[in-house]
């Protein structure tokens, strides 16, 4: 049940958004899939005046795949980017991700946007956002621009979004030439939960990309290891020094759901045995994606 | 706050009520529609208890402004037909509930689970119905009543271990 | 005995259908009108604060706000065992969480905007958050006026301290004994507070009307103890019993937490505020964590001394139980643990020391297991690494010393029958113990551990049931009984056992959950107690009907009683074979005689039942001369894991549980209990966990942070055997099996985590964090090391 009072509306357009936006301001609150909303609504933990549900405005509950170019609208669930073939077929990784994002019911309803507007230093999307290197289109009455995800988290719950704007949908390059991926998620249980560390590794023949959750105020990329992992090609050869480089890209805390001796242990596990999936995986000889390596780790690597 | 009057299809009936911004479609459909068989268990997503089908997928009626469902259609356990679905005579022969709480959320999750993987393996079940908790039946029973109606009837599979992670173009 | 039909029998269960067509209804659900008020709780923010004003003026201003209401206005004190709790909080607060104040309004909404406008100021005071400063002699006192709260005979709180109950059990002499052992350990286990998170919160709807009845909907297990509860509490409104009626719909799980009374007080004190209108209290599950019953922690220090050749000769076991704020029924768990910490061992030599100890967390409470998972964990553990001590396999340990039917309990009385040799043979067996399993891949270790355990229902010596059922015109059959139907099958064992004794299949007998106006008396559905207790009061109850029947029909056919006999809903005489009555042609409208007049009536049946035998007269310095405990159920249970070196992470492959029930009234209900109970214990062991804040604060009041088992979180197998050695005074010799459980859960996991990777770990849970660390050498809990102190045997 929610006491807080705001009022509801449903654009049909973007710019009817937009104007709604730019008339209330700081007072009105983009809702999408509502899954994080409802809740912070129920706990008063938000108070706005008005709720603008970007729901009826159809050009953001598009999906489309051109020239090599995904693009997800703001309004696209995590299960319809997961249902997509073109996501199947060439963003695999999200499909792994999205199989560890809480559940069928949540996934029906959140969408990816959703969940880096909201910004948690947990939220899965973000480390595999990072390294597929994404760019959100946002607009607003000054107009259109770009962020690239490496720009977007400014902080815990804080993004670069300006007031007044809206993100309308996120296009993610595909890969050149032959790639594979692997996200990793630290789970108190096999069950849904919210990661206590995260790593997502993007892999082709000239790069490899890595990204933490959970382990820094934001998700981040990780030059440096990325940097140690591409000197030497293919990566595991440089693993021990990329484990080496991990403290110095992250900033585990103590919290509720880890420790911080515990993350940073963990997080050495997780890049290795991430890093040897992508391996097998591009060898075309790796567990089917969607499996979390911390549970079910089959990778050949392992008795190399 | 402005009052609304919504028209959703509820079991196959065209029903509209006047709601108020803040209205959670759960508590509209238990306390103004009299549907009950969503329960309220957390109110935070985290439990399932509340599924429904929106629109044919199973979503957790506690997250939903019921004046978002304007236009929807929705399917409750009480809609799902006069006579019983083989995947609940299945729970009813596995003994698949207890304290029968979880059961109406279960169903919904499992209903559509079958729907979108007529064949599903235990861990793809396990997966489907890992976010309505049951806190009685220690899932075996659920899991063995979705596997009889499952087409593949087949239980065992212990991990997607499968070799099929190729390199992506 | 005959061939039974319906005990023993897997029938369909009667409330099935309801709860798979959503039919069934919780309290929640019902329909109470236009009319209906909702109650929002003002909770304290601290965890020990004198309460210095409350400002309820805003409040009250809201429209729609109906009465703002305080401790002022209830100034009466409750409790089930010891009343040691008030309505609302009165000049202090112990928790957080602890009612302050109630708004009633129109709508939840409205009384959830003005409970926000109460203003309440406190003074704060130091909290007391765990055993240690409890029991410091400087320890600020949680209940100065302890020694003046009214209680059972059996408690014995020690005034001036923060000792609420402190209940010794001597036997032998467990200090001469020690010295004479070859090995002695010493150690302490810690087991933290859990949550029971049954997914229907606690609610409640309570309506005095203007004619003065008070009657309430409750989401209870305990219909007519809380009538009594709320007619002690309410007894200045003048209310007798007659007047209060408590209806108990479905409810959607209990496992203790929604025994007695804890917010329930709420629903019957305001509802006689606001006269004439239903008022409802639901807790949201935030306050489903904060501020019903927990699971009290443990820390337990352990001394066991044995002599080279495996047999136990002494134990000396020290239980400090966190046990809350309020402690009316959980000093109750301190007191069942006190008297059985020895677990199903025979152990000539006995000191337990048990205590009750306030602290300023939520009321610890019932929980499936009633003491007995928490001190199982420490026990077993212990008992596993004595065994290695001695060199002995702990299974063949366990057995040399395991418990057997007229053995001498700790407090004196004799041991009921139970096979619990057999069930550690046949656990053994199913497990492969002693067979090492090949690890699925590289890094990681594959382990077994093994457990026994017993546990005995914890009730006052006169805790009753009884039954009635009556007859209708087509021979069915109304069993009227208020045990609770909490998920175990409560209904469906009952309809078997009257059925049983009715010869009428269970589909013709309905079997409804309680209303006190309306059913027979039952104390409450908690202890595992009750397909037992009520089981007996049905049995009784049909034989009466039984003999109602024999007697109209020998006195109109002149068939001699004791010939009679019912099939098949038919009376039938062995003198007279050709001689048949179904049940539908007399049962109400009696026999028609030669005359044309009609003899009989409508057939009814009553039965009670107590167990005459129990008394909690014991010693309070040694427990030894009294009963207090009805009977044990005993049983063995192991588990095969798989633990990852490098996450810690333990993968639960197989767990084995054998279990005499004494009898399986319908075995696949037991097996329910055996998988259900099994998964909700191993949660215990390897991941859930209240965190509290340096303030008493709960950190985790959700499902986001209290991570209950999901689908994914079970064995690959579990394993339920059962083990019928019948119970001589059990219906059909059966005992009780619901709690049982979940009690090895915990030690299984840990002996086998040990097994696996050698990292003992005495501290739950074992979560993949703790054992991760562990195995790299890195963990600095104190309760954590593995060591203890510990006498060897010396070289000879
Ligand atoms: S009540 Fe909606 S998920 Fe729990
Ligand atoms: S049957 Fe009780 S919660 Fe599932």
């Amino acid at each position: 049940m929610i006491s807080t009072e705001f009022e509801y509306a449903r654009p049909k357009t973007l710019r009817e958004a937009v104007r709604l936006l730019g008339r209330h301001g700081k007072s009105a609150r983009i809702l999408a899939g509502g899954t994080d909303l409802i809740g912070w609504l129920r706990d008063d933990l938000v108070k706005p005046d008005i709720l603008i549900d970007i729901k009826g405005i159809g050009s953001l509950g598009k999906l489309s795949f051109r020239q090599n170019m995904l693009r997800i609208g703001a309004g696209v669930t995590i299960t319809e980017l997961t249902e997509s073939r073109a996501v199947r077929t060439h963003f695999p990784l999200f499909v792994e991700m999205a199989g560890m994002l809480a559940c069928t019911g949540i996934r029906n309803r959140a969408t990816v946007v959703g969940n880096i507007c909201s910004a948690v230093p947990c939220c899965d999307n973000g480390p595999v956002l990072m390294v597929y290197e994404a760019v959100l289109q946002v607009t607003g009455q000054e107009g259109d621009r770009e962020i690239p995800m490496s720009e977007w988290f400014k902080g815990p719950r804080q993004t670069a979004l300006r007031p007044g704007e809206i993100v309308t949908g996120v296009t993610v390059p595909k890969p050149a030439g032959r790639h594979a991926a692997c996200f990793a998620k630290l789970k108190r249980y096999r069950g849904e939960d919210l990661a206590q560390a995260s790593v997502a590794v993007l892999r082709s023949d000239s790069i490899c990309r890595v990204a933490f959750g959970s382990v820094a105020p934001t998700p981040v990329r990780a030059p440096n290891i990325e940097r140690i992992l591409t000197s030497r090609m293919p990566p595991e050869a440089a693993l021990e020094a990329a484990i080496d480089a991990i403290p110095k890209e992250t900033s585990p805390i103590t919290d509720l759901r880890s420790s911080k001796e515990y993350r940073g242990r963990m997080l050495g596990v997780m890049l290795e045995r991430a890093v040897k999936t992508v391996a097998s995986r591009l060898e075309g000889s790796g567990p089917a994606y969607g499996v979390n390596v911390l549970d079910d780790y089959t990778a050949d690597a392992e008795g190399k | 706050m402005k009052k609304h009057e919504i028209t959703m299809k509820v079991n196959g009936e065209v029903r509209s009520v006047i709601v108020e911004p803040n209205d959670v479609l759960l508590d509209v459909l238990r306390e103004k529609l009299g549907i009950k068989s969503p329960k309220i268990g957390c109110e935070r997503g985290d439990c399932g208890a509340c599924t429904i089908l929106l629109n044919g997928r199973t979503v957790r009626s506690c997250l939903v402004l019921a004046i978002e469902a304007d236009g929807c259609e929705i399917v409750t356990v009480e809609g799902l037909g006069e006579t019983l679905t083989p995947l609940q005579q299945a729970f009813l022969d596995n003994n698949a509930f207890q304290c029968g709480f979880c059961a109406p959320g279960m169903i919904l999750t499992a209903t559509e689970l079958l729907q979108k993987n007529p064949t599903p393996d235990d861990d793809e079940i396990k997966e489907g119905i890992s976010g309505n908790l049951c806190r009685c039946t220690g899932y075996q029973p659920i899991v063995d009543a979705i596997r009889t109606v499952s087409r593949s009837g087949k239980s065992g599979g212990r991990g997607k271990s499968g070799r099929s992670g190729r390199p992506h173009e | 005995m005959n061939k039974m039909h319906y005990v023993g029998q897997n029938e369909v269960r009667i409330d099935g259908l309801e709860k798979i067509t959503g039919a069934a209804r919780y309290v929640d659900d019902l329909e109470f009108g236009p009319n209906l008020l909702h109650a929002e709780i003002v909770a304290s923010p601290y965890a020990h604060a004198l309460i210095t004003s409350i400002d309820t003026s805003e409040a009250e201003k809201v429209p729609g706000v109906v009465k703002v209401l305080t401790g002022k206005d209830f100034p009466y004190k409750f409790g089930l065992y010891m009343k040691d709790r008030y309505i609302f909080a009165q000049d202090r607060v112990r928790f957080a969480g602890e009612q302050v104040a109630a708004v009633i309004a129109r709508s939840p909404k409205i009384a959830k905007q003005a409970a926000q406008k109460v203003k309440v100021t406190y003074e704060e005071l130091t909290p007391v958050l765990d055993v240690d400063n409890a029991l410091k002699p400087t320890a600020k006192l949680i209940h100065p006026e302890l020694g003046a709260y009214p209680r059972v005979p059996w408690f014995f709180p020690k005034e001036r301290t923060n000792i609420a109950h402190w209940r010794k059990t001597r036997k032998g002499d467990a200090e001469a004994a020690m010295r004479e052992a070859d090995v002695v350990l010493e150690d302490v286990y810690v087991v933290p507070r859990y949550a029971h998170c049954a997914i229907e919160p606690h609610v409640i709807v309570g309506l005095y009307d203007l004619a003065g009845r008070l009657t309430l909907w409750s989401a209870s297990q305990s219909p007519f103890t809380q009538r009594n509860v709320f007619a002690e509490t309410l007894a200045s409104l003048g209310l007798s019993h007659k007047d209060i009626r408590v209806v108990t719909p479905y409810i959607g799980g209990g496992f203790g937490g929604k025994a007695g009374v804890s917010m329930e007080i709420l629903g019957a004190a305001l509802a006689t505020a606001v006269r004439g209108s239903p008022v409802k209290v639901r807790w949201t599950r935030e306050q489903e964590f904060c501020n019903t019953y927990q699971r009290q922690g443990l820390t337990a220090k352990l001394k066991m001394g044995v002599k080279r050749d495996g047999t136990i000769v002494a134990l000396e076991h020290t239980l400090h139980f966190d046990a809350g704020a309020y402690v009316e029924y959980g000093a109750n768990v301190v007191n069942a643990a006190g008297l059985s910490a020895t677990g199903p061992y025979r152990v000539p030599n006995v000191k337990i020391d048990s205590l009750c100890i306030y602290t300023n967390l939520p009321p610890g409470g019932p929980y499936r297991g009633f003491g007995y998972s928490e001190f199982h964990f420490g026990l077993e553990s212990h008992i596993d690494r004595l065994a290695e001590m001695i060199g002995m396999d702990p299974v063949a340990f366990r057995r040399h010393n395991a418990i057997r039917e007229g053995d001498t309990l700790p407090y004196g009385a004799e041991m009921n029958p139970g096979n619990l040799v057999e069930a550690i043979d046949r656990v053994a067996a199913d497990i492969g113990w002693g067979k090492k399993e090949t690890p699925s891949r590289p890094g990681v270790s594959t382990g077994k551990g093994f457990s026994l355990f017993w546990k005995s229902p914890a009730m006052p010596p006169n805790a009753a049931s009884s039954a009635f059922l009556k007859f209708n015109e087509d021979g069915s059959v109304n069993l009227m009984v208020s045990g609770m139907e909490i998920g175990q099958g409560f209904l469906t064992v009952m309809a078997q056992i009257a059925a049983e004794e009715l010869a009428l299949p269970v589909s013709k007998i309905r079997v409804e959950t309680p209303d006190t106006d309306r059913n027979a008396y039952e104390w409450q559905t908690v202890g595992s107690h009750v397909t037992w207790g009520c089981g007996n009061a049905v049995r009784a109850a049909a034989r009466e009907a039984r003999e109602k029947m024999f007697d109209v029909v020998h006195r109109a056919y002149g068939f001699d009683p004791a010939d009679l006999y019912l099939e098949n809903e038919h009376v039938k005489s062995r003198a007279k074979p050709d001689f048949t009555l179904a049940y539908r042609d007399f049962v109400i409208s009696g026999i028609q005689t030669p005359h044309g007049n009609f003899l009989g009536g409508p057939v009814l049946g009553s039965g009670m039942f107590m167990p005459e035998f129990t008394s909690a007269t014991g010693d309070p310095e040694t427990s030894q001369g009294g009963h207090p405990n009805v009977h044990y159920t005993v049983g063995a249970a192991a588990a095969s894991v798989e633990v990852d070196r490098a996450t810690g992470k333990v993968r639960v492959l197989k767990t084995s549980l054998a279990v005499d029930v004494g009898k399986a009234i319908n075995p696949d209900l037991v097996n329910g209990q055996v998988v259900g109970g099994m998964v909700q214990g191993l949660a215990t062991v390897l991941y859930e966990d209240m965190k509290f804040d340096e303030r008493g604060k709960l950190l985790n009041p959700n499902f986001t942070d209290y991570k209950i088992p999901t689908a994914r979180d079970i064995p690959d197998v579990v394993s339920p055997i059962i083990i019928e050695t019948p119970q001589p005074d059990g219906p059909f010799g059966a005992r009780g099996v619901g709690e049982h459980t979940m009690i090895p859960s915990a030690p299984i996991i840990a002996n086998a985590v040990n097994d696996a990777v050698g990292v003992r770990i005495k501290s739950m849970p074992l979560t993949a964090e703790k054992i991760a660390l562990e195995i790299a050498g890195t963990y600095a809990d104190p309760h954590f090391t593995t060591g203890g102190r510990c006498k060897m045997p010396t070289e000879n």
